[in-house]
């Protein structure tokens, strides 16, 4: 008996080490793919949900030998990427973002290349959303709205069409009344400094590597620039604070005039109430001479996870979100300009205040192609400018330093 | 206390030599079934007569072996490279999905890895033991004593060994969600994780010590020195003046509120009370908009003209129209102390009622007698006594506010930008204590290979802090008491 | 000088009260404002007026019926309580007997396993999150109840000092006497030790549950599917306060804020007496 239970022992030991060399048998592909329901999830912002249920509604019944299950969760565009570099896996299958976060997307691998309707979406699209959906001359996100840059939204019962070309002019009337006029180029503001500096002729792109930038704004013209945002600031009439503060300051009647983008146009418009008006952005002085303020583009793309189970289902349903017939849609819900052509040439879209203005501005609007160490050093650099450089730094040192910071390789 | 670093150490090495020479004796002196026991295990316990015991060890040592074939051995033999198959995928038009290759992911082998060689040495520590039991079983037959049956240790395990069954999940769980995630996260110090090398499209791998190097030096580019040395000044400035102004304001405010002569002691208390109770995510994200640069206690102040006295005194810099509470870096980290002792005064408060309470009257009344007034007793008798009796807590305080992450978390994000531009290359911030650049540093710029170098600093600070403190401090603190 | 006066033949310290009633009012303003905001008729924060311009329930209504993506108070209240009671009973059982083992018993390893816990608990928690992550990850417990659970209580037995602190102070000759009794470890713990422990556990217990209720940064990091029902309230209440969300969801926030406080005030009340025997009682033994 006890020799039996000892043999018995030793053969379960021999044969589980065995079991566990052994490698796992591969799991038959399933022949009935198709039939199993498809599984999708959608991340869009919470202003867009009502609107996007509706379009999953009409996709689906597209397909209607298909069985979906697409659900929705909400995740602000603006900070879409900070959840999906977490966990790219974890992310949803398609999803929208800003197109300042393609590169970062791309750069981690967790944006899936256009592979459905390619030619369609650059056909249909206006070139500046292709190009900003493009990395390296491929096509990685369908653009879904052409809306997301910034232009001057300003109180017309204060501001004349004449006082809003410029700056300086709007400054000088809003401190003698005891006003202001905003813009987000301290905390958090490297998106809307740039415009400055760009708008005087000089540049920071993006280096060829993709992880830093060149810059050129240390020199004699960037601290023209510079002082002529000093100049702006002394007056107390030109604030920095972030767009949500200066739309609440707004409603109150403080601030009459702030640069902000679409998506605020609603909370504005009940501030102005019959004042509400919407323009290009004003020039201001630099060394003398009135220079147009120039900004990014922005376009809201929609993306495909390339960690997807279904990644040609995702594609299909992101070609769909961004059609011509769904960009309209999402015009009459959010007042989104639309990116393709066709929706864009509508005669309600092109009579919007706002997306005329942005119209007008993208002229002066550059895709935003920038790595990610541009931002922290702008916005500080950004933050003492606003505050009128208190400790009187010397202005080209102090671009030196942030030219340092902008142009290391992001960590 | 008089022994010497070198006998404390040899004190603790002592058991595992120990551990390891019983061992050897038990290999040594065993018999045969003892010695089989070292391959398969359990077969000392079932020949004599522990057949339950012997067959749940034998099926410890199966269950082992299938999780290291199954499991560890694919990833650890990829631990020392952390991997070097690169993700590639095609889109595959007929399953209409991509198809990936096997490829490595670099977090998953760390953290599997760390997970499997726990998991071996937990077993190799069972296998040693089962040995080691199986000789004493073998001793005590030929010594003719009872063998312990099963029943007997169930019964050890609801008495003299009932701290096992007790411990057994609370040790389980510190080990799953603190031991083994902070084991991986020490070792990611080591590796060169970071946003160019991100898992599961790159791979990352073992870098050495290059990243404590690099956080405490400081070049154009690089400025995590700098920022490294500015914030851990501002952290130990803020654990001692946030410990301190608490501790104090919470005494003082509990010495008014239950002196005799003060009226509605309840009421008073309540009031303070309930500022604990609403969660201090909501309180402080509140506060933060309370006092925005366009905000409304920046509308009261303009009103009532304090914006422009304050101006005029030059506490408020001359170009600004508000008072920047929160963003100016004088103003903002002067608030935080201030919201800080709002929202950590209560909770001193009660403790501090809970122990003056338990001073022993008979001490004031002899110091009344010697004619001591108020100032000389609270001096004398109540702070020594406050101090002898929260000290530890007092210690524990400190390194908690090193680690107190809410309060300027809430408070400064999205709200306060660094002026200082070497910081801002490091994306750090005069406000910031370590755990919060430690968290953006991962949360938003996903370098978490630095964020496991400060994580680990931190840990040095709070174990100097900690070891400093406790010798120092309470043994003077004792010795005062015996006087 | 004399600085009261007499009423009633008491002394009455006006100053004194006038200062208490200052502090009082710091304290309380911006609970006030929450309250405030919370009866708002608007949505967005007002920036010139501390008073709402116009009354109404209208943020409590939007709050707990019109339930959309972002807003799933009552679901959120419901997850939450969910996740509280079970953390809130795993938690207290792994400290109260991690605490009695520590303090009534003695075996190799004791002074080790004090030692381990005091040096765990010198490292930042945030260092261990993302590991944390991944390792629920493995077991697919990310974005559920239960994986919420084992994250808030896996690790609860660190904070068992107290605890200890307490039952240090159970006189041993309780036991002793139950022990000739022929009572074992077990019966002692459940029957002798347990029920003359009443302070800590209430203690233990409320601030167990407590935990997940003020937690959003885990809860932000464990819980990434967007999907707004799947939230704790802190998590919810967080969101709506992000920069795209604040102009509408305001007022829904300080209402949340102040629903939530409700229940989280009740249980401060009856614990605060507790949590100072807890305290005192665990720090000065250590």
């Amino acid at each position: 008996m006890k020799k039996l239970s000892v043999l018995l022992i030793v053969m379960c030991l021999v044969s589980s080490i065995f079991a566990g060399g052994s490698s796992e048998t591969p799991v038959a592909p399933a022949d009935a793919a198709a039939k199993a329901p498809i599984d999708l999830k959608v991340w869009v912002g919470e202003l867009y949900v009502d609107a996007t249920a509706k379009m999953i509604e009409s996709f689906k019944a597209q397909y209607p030998e298909e069985t979906f299950n697409i659900t929705i969760g909400i995740e602000s565009e603006s900070t879409c990427k900070d959840t999906i570099l977490t966990d790219p896996e974890a992310a949803a299958d398609v999803f929208t973002f800003a197109d300042d976060q393609l590169l970062d997307l791309v750069n981690a691998g967790a944006i899936q290349e256009v592979l459905v309707n390619a030619d369609g979406v650059k056909s249909a699209n206006g070139e500046g959303a292709v190009a900003a959906a493009t990395v390296n001359g491929k096509l990685y996100a369908y653009p879904m709205s052409a809306s997301n840059g910034y232009f001057l939204y300003y109180d017309a019962r204060f501001f004349s069409e004449d006082d809003v070309k410029s700056f300086n002019t709007m400054v000088e009337k809003a401190a003698s009344a005891g006003k202001k006029v905003g813009m987000q180029f301290g905390v958090d503001g490297g998106w809307y400094l740039y415009g400055f500096f760009k708008g005087a002729g000089l540049e920071m792109v993006i280096n060829e590597d993709g992880t830093s930038n060149s810059c050129n704004w240390n020199s004699a013209r960037g601290v023209e620039v510079a002082q002529g945002i000093l100049d702006l600031v002394a007056s107390g009439a030109f604030v920095a604070d972030s767009t949500s503060n200066l739309v609440s300051a707004a409603a109150d009647g403080n601030v009459v005039a702030l640069v902000d983008g679409t998506w605020d146009s609603n909370p504005i418009m009940d501030a102005f109430k019959e004042g509400y008006a919407c323009a290009k952005l004003p020039t201001f002085k630099v060394a003398g001479e009135d220079v147009q303020t120039a900004s990014f583009a922005g376009y809201k793309l929609i993306g495909v996870n390339p960690h997807s189970k279904n990644v040609g289902w995702a594609m299909r349903l992101a070609d769909w979100l961004t059609n011509e017939e769904n960009q309209v849609l999402r015009f009459q819900t959010n007042g989104d300009g639309p990116s393709n052509v066709n929706a864009a040439a509508d005669d309600a879209v092109r009579t919007n205040p706002a997306i005329a203005a942005l119209a007008t501005q993208s002229q002066y609007a550059t895709v935003q192609r920038v790595a990610g160490g541009y931002w922290t050093p702008a916005a500080t650099l950004g933050t003492i400018l606003s505050q009128g450089n208190p400790e009187k730094t010397d202005l080209l040192k102090l671009l030196d330093t942030a030219v340092a910071g902008i142009t290391a390789p992001s960590l | 206390m008089a022994e010497s670093l070198g006998t404390r150490v040899k004190k603790a090495v002592a058991p595992i030599g120990g551990f390891f020479t019983s061992f050897a004796l038990a290999v040594k002196k065993g018999d045969i079934f003892v010695k089989l026991s070292l391959l398969i295990m359990g077969l000392g316990h079932i020949v004599r007569k522990r057949v339950v015991s012997g067959i749940a060890l034998f099926l410890t040592e199966i269950g082992f072996f299938l999780f290291l074939g199954k499991f560890a051995l694919k990833y650890l033999g990829k631990l020392p490279t952390l991997g070097t198959v690169q993700a590639e995928l095609y889109f595959d038009p007929i399953l209409f999905t991509n198809v990936w290759n096997d490829y490595d992911h670099s977090f998953k082998i760390l953290l599997y890895g760390i997970i499997s060689v726990v998991i071996i040495l937990l077993f190799i520590y069972i296998w040693i033991t089962s040995v080691k039991l199986a000789y004493k079983l073998q001793v005590d037959k030929e010594k003719g004593e009872e063998i312990p049956t099963f029943r007997r240790s169930i019964r050890d395990a609801l008495d003299t060994k009932y701290y096992r069954t007790l411990l057994f999940l609370p040790i389980l769980g510190i080990v799953v969600f603190t031991v083994i995630p902070l084991i991986v996260m020490i070792a990611v110090a080591f590796t060169n994780y970071d946003q160019q090398h991100m898992p599961p499209t790159a791979l990352f791998t073992w870098v050495g010590f290059s990243n404590f190097k690099q956080i405490f030096t400081t070049s154009i580019t690089s400025t995590f020195g700098y920022t490294f040395g500015k914030i851990l000044a501002w952290t130990l400035t803020w654990a001692v003046l946030a410990t301190f102004t608490n501790y104090i304001g919470g005494i003082l405010l509990a010495l008014l509120i239950n002196n005799r002569y003060t009226r509605a002691k309840k009421f008073w208390r309540t009031c303070f009370v309930v500022a604990m109770a609403v969660p201090q995510f909501v309180t402080l994200l509140l506060v933060r908009n309370f006092f925005a640069d366009q905000g409304i206690v920046n509308t009261i102040c303009s009103n009532l003209g304090i914006t422009s006295l304050l101006k005029s005194i030059g506490l408020v810099p001359e170009y600004l129209n508000y008072i920047p509470f929160l963003t100016h870096k004088v103003w903002a980290k002067v608030m935080i102390i201030v919201i800080n002792i709002w929202v950590g005064v209560p909770y001193l408060l009660l403790i501090a009622t809970g122990v003056l309470m338990n001073i022993p009257q008979d001490l004031y009344e002899a110091a009344t007698i010697d004619g001591a007034n108020n100032v000389q007793k609270f001096k004398a008798i109540t702070m020594p006594y406050m101090l002898f009796v929260t000290g530890p807590y007092l210690i524990n305080s400190v390194v908690q506010n090193i680690n107190n992450f809410n309060v300027i978390y809430l408070l400064t994000q999205d709200v306060y930008e660094t002026t200082d531009q070497l910081m801002a290359i490091s994306h750090g911030r005069e406000t910031d204590l370590l755990v919060t650049w430690l968290f953006r540093l991962t949360n938003e710029y996903y370098n978490y290979k630095m964020a496991s170098v400060i994580g680990i600093l931190v840990f040095v600070v709070c174990t100097v802090i900690t070891l400093v403190a406790f010798n120092v401090f309470l043994k003077k603190n004792k010795e005062g008491e015996m006087q | 000088m004399r600085t009261y006066i007499k009423i009633k033949g008491e002394r009455f310290y006006p100053l004194r009260h006038l200062f208490l009633l200052l502090l009082a009012f710091f304290w309380l303003i911006p609970i006030f404002w929450l309250i405030l905001n919370s009866f708002s008729a608007s949505n967005a924060m007002s920036i010139s007026r501390f008073f709402p311009k116009e009354y109404s329930l209208i943020q409590y209504k939007n709050l707990l019926l019109n339930t959309d993506a972002a807003n799933q108070f009552p679901r959120w209240m419901l997850n939450t309580t969910v996740i509280a009671i079970f953390n809130c009973i795993i938690s207290s059982l792994f400290v109260l007997m991690t605490a009695y083992s520590i303090s009534r018993m003695r075996f190799s390893g004791r002074k080790l396993f004090m030692n381990l816990s005091m040096i765990l608990g010198l490292f930042p928690g945030f260092l261990s999150m993302i590991a944390i992550y991944f390792i629920l990850k493995t077991f697919n417990m990310t974005n559920s109840h239960i994986g919420m659970i084992m994250v808030y209580s896996g690790s609860s037995a660190l904070g068992y000092l107290i605890a200890k602190g307490f039952f240090d102070t159970v006189p041993q000759s309780m036991s002793e006497a139950a022990m000739i009794d022929g009572a074992n470890q077990n019966t002692i713990f459940w029957r002798i030790i347990l029920p003359t422990s009443k302070p800590i556990i209430v203690y233990t217990v409320i601030s167990a549950f407590l935990a997940p209720w003020m937690d959003f940064i885990l809860a932000k990091i464990m819980l990434n599917s967007g999907i707004a029902s799947d939230w704790t309230v802190a998590l919810g209440l967080y969101g709506m306060l992000d920069r795209s969300r604040k102009s509408l969801y305001f007022g829904q926030f300080c209402a949340g804020g102040v629903l939530v406080s409700i229940p989280i005030s009740i249980l401060f009340v009856i614990m605060q007496k507790f949590y100072v025997e807890g305290i005192t009682s665990g720090s000065t033994k250590g």
